[in-house]
């Protein structure tokens, strides 16, 4: 369980105001909000990436006020892949193990078990500039995870990609959440994104928590007239 | 702001092929262009031309000889000071909001705005005057009319140009990479030694070269702080100093050529590594 307890912080030009945020163990959550809510800085958030101005986040009932991004178990991907351009696909998906002084002849089981499933092993030599976009999404997602982490963050992870690529990613993401048993919190602004994959969905705006609900609930059934307009379901 | 700029440099280049000279207004910024650079070009090759005839003759005098050694000695120790005291410096401005980091920036800028011979100045009166310089001399680091004293000058006129080139290459990098990193269990020092080091690299390189020839260039401050002594802190700028002064005139030109060849090396080097940084921010 990942709870955010009040959260506020602000960053510049916009902040998050008072979040209050469960989600349950093994759940694929989503956040879905317009551009510039303030998605991206609840997974940093998450991740240990920044601390919250007042409020605590806890991981499994922990607080993990004073527990660095190393420590935390998290696995993330980001929209723009951020693959380390100066290691090959390789070294990317290795990066976290190598760290981990993992045997050799292990991580190099590792990688073979995340490439394969994804379908990425005659990439391996390919430094990242070289890959298309859902290539390097991909291997984006197999290092993050290649830790196993128990939640696995991902910040609008397909919506750089062509319809098809999408297409594509969003079953392999699904059976990875599948067959990995994480927890997924996954940010985007796309609806139909969060009502295939999500077992949950949360709906932000105005760096506020509007709504939490299985797809079914949020699509259907609208009291809040906020959240009615941003998913078009109410033409006042 | 990518597809603008293919724009206007396709622009640009759509105005060339098309008669650009029928326009008054361009043929006059054209003309103007050409012969500024041919005027800057007429200038050196001045210079050069006078000064290549005696250049091995000037190489073989110890006087020469020891300008050189000399140059190269203390640019070298004092890039590698600037490069290893630039780069945490160049990190903090390029990735934190430290407080008052305008006003550290600015300060940090300063010597690069003074003219080298008031940094001289100032180095002097610090090195000179103070009990501090009293006592570094009694620790066995005097700098007043001596080989550290160089050294220090060097340092301290450059350092701002190194941390400029430093911070505008980890500008360049997506600091994702280092979030990415911190995810995958790097600390901070990790983190900063795996991705952002290594994708400095280019820009690293780049600052290096360009103090490099900066610190054998350097010499307000030297003369300042370490005066011009023949054949004790005689560097090459000093040398064509002195030689000037009294007269030698093809001894001066052949430092100044070799000094202009330096330079034209490094422009080379520093344009081939400065102009492509491999920042993260690229790659995509």
């Amino acid at each position: 369980m990942i709870s955010l307890e009040n959260v506020s912080i602000s960053l510049g030009d916009f902040s998050l105001k008072s979040i209050n945020l469960d989600i349950p163990s093994g759940e694929y959550f989503s956040i879905l909000g317009p551009t510039g809510a303030g998605k991206t800085v609840i997974l940093e958030l998450i991740a240990g990436l920044y601390k919250p101005d007042e409020g605590n986040i806890l991981i499994n009932s922990e607080n993990v006020e004073r527990v660095p991004p190393e420590k935390r178990g998290v696995g993330f991907v980001y929209q723009d892949y951020a693959l380390f351009p100066h290691l090959d696909v390789y070294n990317n998906i290795s990066f976290g193990l190598k760290l981990r002084k993992i045997p050799t002849k292990e991580i190099e089981d590792i990688v073979m078990e995340l490439t394969e499933l994804f379908n990425i092993t005659h990439l391996l030599g390919r430094s990242p500039g070289t890959l298309s976009g859902g290539e390097q999404q991909r291997v984006s997602l197999a290092r993050a995870l290649a830790l196993k982490p128990r939640i696995l963050l991902m910040d609008e992870p397909l919506s750089a990609l062509d319809p098809n690529t999408r297409k594509f990613l969003c079953r392999e993401i699904k059976r990875i959440h599948r067959t990995y048993e994480c927890t997924i919190v996954h940010v985007t602004h796309d609806f139909n994104e969060a009502n295939t994959l999500a077992t949950l969905v949360g709906i932000i705006l105005d760096g506020q928590i509007r709504q939490v609900g299985t797809p079914d609930e949020i699509f259907k059934n609208n009291g809040d007239l906020k959240v009615s307009r941003f998913l078009g379901l109410s033409a006042s | 702001m990518g597809e603008m700029g293919i724009q206007a440099d396709r622009g640009g280049r759509i105005m060339a092929k098309t008669g650009w000279w029928k326009d008054k207004f361009n043929l006059f910024m054209v003309s103007f262009t050409y012969i500024i650079t041919f005027c800057i070009f007429a200038i050196l090759m001045t210079v050069v031309l006078k000064g290549l005839p005696n250049i091995g003759r000037a190489l073989l005098t110890k006087e020469i000889q020891f300008s050189i050694k000399l140059s190269l000695y203390t640019s070298v120790i004092s890039t590698v000071f600037c490069i290893i005291i630039a780069m945490p410096i160049a990190y903090v401005l390029a990735r934190t909001d430290i407080w008052a980091k305008q006003l550290i920036s600015t300060i940090l800028d300063l010597p690069l705005a003074l003219p080298p011979i008031v940094s001289g100045v100032c180095l002097l009166l610090v090195f000179g005057t103070t009990g501090f310089g009293a006592w570094l001399e009694n620790v066995g680091l005097g700098f007043v009319f001596t080989v550290k004293g160089i050294i220090i000058s060097q340092i301290f006129t450059n350092l701002s140009f190194t941390i400029r080139v430093l911070k505008s290459t980890i500008l360049s990098i997506n600091p994702r990479l280092d979030s990415i990193a911190r995810t995958l269990g790097c600390t901070p020092m990790q983190a900063f030694f795996k991705v952002t080091l290594p994708l400095s690299k280019n820009g690293i390189i780049a600052g290096t070269v360009i103090t490099w020839a900066r610190a054998l260039g350097a010499f307000g401050a030297v003369l300042m702080l370490a005066g011009a002594t023949r054949l004790r802190t005689e560097t090459l700028p000093i040398s064509l100093f002195l030689n000037m002064s009294t007269g030698d005139i093809d001894a001066a030109m052949a430092v100044a050529n070799i000094l202009i060849i330096i330079s034209v090396i490094s422009l080379f080097i520093f344009n081939k590594f400065g102009g492509d940084f491999i920042g993260g921010s690229r790659v995509n």
